[in-house]
């Protein structure tokens, strides 16, 4: 399974390099390590920089749709295989262990 | 010559190094080669000494076979910038689009741009044109030690590239999997400049202390990073013959004997080129220079002085040196004092004299440094180091040297160690990973200094700044870094927080530089054509950015008594001409520092010239203890 967040713009890819840190970053950088390393290589993690990875915001319809009605104001955006599950606001580590095991529920 | 030759000019600012590059440039266009001079000076004369309309394109001069091009930071951000939002132009919504065009005003955006064209005429595909290769490409880089940061990064930058592969996939650059191919790019940069045989590095100098420690120093790095096909330019040598007043022969004989320092300390080829009593400007003083460096008889053939036997005007050119020390005087509040022209024109000597002034006067004063080539303890004779310490003999004195790897590191720890409470081990790993971009480093460099000019233990605070384009890039970091801040997202109420504080921590810098109770800012020049002209140039920018200089300090003036023959008497005239096109130009009082007869080094020297400089004698103790007795 596949677990995109499409980031605000930062200045470097987590965001941790600004002036000041967001602690939001820092939060959601733990949680994406943990499930990684948890998940053993079954879930894969990306996230997405409006400025440098510009066309993964393209490629995903609804996304794109976002960012025409609310414009980066949506940000960060949260899809599982591509469906957007959450927007405005990064998952915390517990939802995002949810939307995973909703999905293995699922298949 | 079929593959081409790069030929990189450095040394302390303000030696003449664009002239020299511009010399040699001509030279080989003349020998017949195709031939481009580049600059990626901030603060560029190219067009000065070309007389020609250049700018951010390679343009034809009127020499056969020569081109020259100044790269502009913001030019070529904005040409990177475009390189990558045009495909998006259609698609996304313009509200979406500003935010990206505002993004690539970050500060890293800016360095990594002017990089990437730089490493394009090394490397890539910006040596030839029209399918012709240049032979020669000559770069007029800037001053010393941002120049070497140029040059070491490619180093950082392909190890940077490669250590992100192995872990998050994404750099500061951007994704990995783009840069690939910018790392091969990046790679061969290095490659090159490693190789002697196609790369020179041409080192001017000044016959004098400071020129000459500057350009071990950077010998030196150039040798870690196993750069070696070295060359030494010394310019503005006086002609013997002319040095027959006790007070220039005593500059002549320090000049020989630097020369002599510099014959035993570097075994590399050495060229020489004497100061003219005439200007340099234009093809024929390019020519000049060009004949004197290339010419197979190495001796005094080439040079030329111009002997009109023309009188000074006695009452014209009589020094009178402004009244400027009351806009210094810290008052209610502590006053920051920044010192700004371009590398070389003695910024470090005034800064250094204007704080022992004030230190004398009973003012607690801090002298501080973000220039990487900075020579505050030399001119001192006093250890100066990357923490703040007190001067020896100099009540009141204290002084710190901002060393970017310190600040850097530094920098991290603090990040690192706030992190540590709240994190485990990975967490840790991957911001210690993101800190080790390059960007990093300008964020430490202004960290530091911004907790400087927020302390209050000090009542003056002296900034012997780095070069013009430097400083102000500097400077306008605190607003580039609030737009920044303004766009962070602020997710939670936590981030909010962070936010808010950050953004009023800027509003109070900003709000401090604007007011000229509080902060002082004056340009250090020579009296001479580029300096002046480059300093007004600044002096406009930061007007721009709503900070107006209160004075102006002109260094090295000579003294009309002093020049007693045809050769100084044709310097006066010219320094004389460009006094007044000072006052004309910048309508402030002018501090007047004359010419020594030795370099300033030294606390005797250094109080010699702030008392030229300010006409203050006394310390202010020993004033009150005279009016006592008086009374």
């Amino acid at each position: 399974m596949m677990i995109e967040i499409f980031d605000p713009p930062m200045c470097c890819p987590s965001g941790m390099c600004g002036p000041a840190i967001d602690p939001a970053l820092l939060d959601v950088n733990e949680a994406i390590l943990k499930i990684k390393k948890e998940s053993d290589g079954t879930v894969k993690i990306e996230r997405y920089l409006l400025t440098q990875q510009t066309t993964k915001f393209l490629q995903n319809p609804e996304v794109l749709e976002l960012l025409h009605t609310q414009g980066t104001a949506a940000l960060p955006v949260t899809a599982i295989n591509g469906k957007v599950v959450k927007q405005k606001v990064y998952p915390t580590y517990d939802e995002l262990q949810g939307y995973i095991v909703q999905k293995g529920n699922a298949q | 010559m079929s593959q081409t030759q790069f030929i990189f000019f450095s040394g302390k600012g303000g030696v003449g190094k664009t002239t020299m590059a511009c010399a040699t440039a001509y030279h080989y266009a003349q020998a017949g080669f195709r031939t481009l001079i580049i600059t990626t000076d901030p603060a560029s004369n190219l067009a000065d000494v070309f007389e020609a309309e250049i700018g951010h394109k390679i343009t034809p001069l009127n020499v056969q076979n020569l081109w020259a091009m100044e790269i502009d930071p913001d030019r070529a951000t904005e040409e990177y910038r475009e390189r990558i939002l045009a495909p998006m132009r259609s698609v996304l919504p313009p509200e979406v689009l500003k935010v990206l065009e505002e993004q690539f005003r970050s500060p890293c955006t800016t360095e990594i741009a002017s990089f990437d064209r730089f490493v394009d005429f090394i490397a890539g595909d910006g040596a030839s044109r029209n399918g012709d290769h240049f032979e020669v490409i000559v770069f007029d880089t800037a001053p010393t030690g941002h120049t070497l940061r140029l040059l070491e990064l490619p180093v950082d930058w392909s190890r940077h590239i490669e250590e992100s592969a192995k872990g998050g996939g994404n750099t500061c650059i951007g994704p990995v999997a783009s840069i690939q191919e910018n790392k091969v790019k990046y790679d061969e940069a290095m490659r090159l400049l490693a190789d002697r045989k196609s790369t020179r590095f041409f080192f001017v100098l000044q016959p004098e202390g400071t020129s000459l420690w500057e350009t071990r120093r950077s010998a030196q790095e150039l040798a870690h990073l196993n750069i070696s096909g070295l060359e030494l330019i010394v310019n503005g040598m006086l002609p013997k013959e002319v040095c027959v007043a006790p007070f220039f022969r005593r500059r002549y004989e320090m000049q020989q004997q630097y020369l002599r320092r510099i014959d035993s300390l570097f075994a590399e080829p050495k060229r020489m080129v004497f100061l003219r009593d005439w200007e340099i400007k234009g093809f024929n003083g390019v020519k000049s220079i060009a004949e004197e460096l290339f010419s197979k008889e190495k001796g005094r053939e080439g040079l030329s002085l111009r002997k009109d036997g023309g009188q000074n005007d006695r009452n014209a050119n009589r020094l009178t040196t402004d009244p400027v020390f009351h806009l210094l005087r810290p008052e209610s509040s502590p006053k920051a004092i920044f010192f700004t022209g371009k590398g070389g024109v003695g910024k470090t000597v005034v800064s250094c004299a204007t704080a022992y002034v004030l230190a004398s006067q009973g003012y607690k004063t801090l002298l501080l440094t973000t220039d990487p080539a900075a020579h505050i303890g030399e001119v001192l004779e006093r250890p100066v180091g990357d923490s703040i310490q007190p001067i020896a003999d100099v009540p009141n004195l204290y002084a710190v040297q901002i060393d970017q790897e310190t600040a850097v590191e530094e920098y991290k720890r603090r990040i690192l160690e706030e992190a540590r409470e709240n994190y485990d081990d990975d967490m840790l790993l991957a911001i210690k990973e993101e800190l080790e971009s390059p960007c990093t480093e300008e964020m430490a460099a202004f960290e530091k200094f911004l907790s400087y000019t927020e302390s209050a233990e000090y009542e003056a605070i002296v900034f012997d700044t780095a070069p013009t384009g430097h400083t102000l890039r500097l400077l306008e970091l605190p607003f580039d870094y609030k737009e920044q801040v303004g766009l962070m997202v602020a997710t939670t109420a936590r981030s909010a927080r962070v936010k808010t504080e950050t953004q009023k921590r800027f509003d109070r810098m900003i709000a401090r530089l604007k007011d000229p109770q509080r902060t002082v800012f004056a340009f250090v020049m020579y009296p001479e054509s580029t300096p002046v002209v480059e300093a007004h140039r600044a002096f406009l920018d930061l007007k721009n950015a709503g900070m107006t200089a209160q004075f102006v300090v002109a260094n090295q003036v000579l003294e009309p008594g002093k020049c007693t023959n045809d050769y100084f008497r044709s310097r006066n005239r010219m320094q004389d001409k460009y006094l007044r096109e000072i006052r004309e130009r910048f309508q402030l009082p002018v501090a007047i520092l004359p010419l020594f007869e030795t370099e300033i080094t030294g606390l005797e020297m250094v109080k010699r010239a702030g008392r030229s400089l300010y006409g203050i004698d006394a310390p202010k103790s020993e004033i009150a203890e005279k009016t006592e007795v008086a009374v």
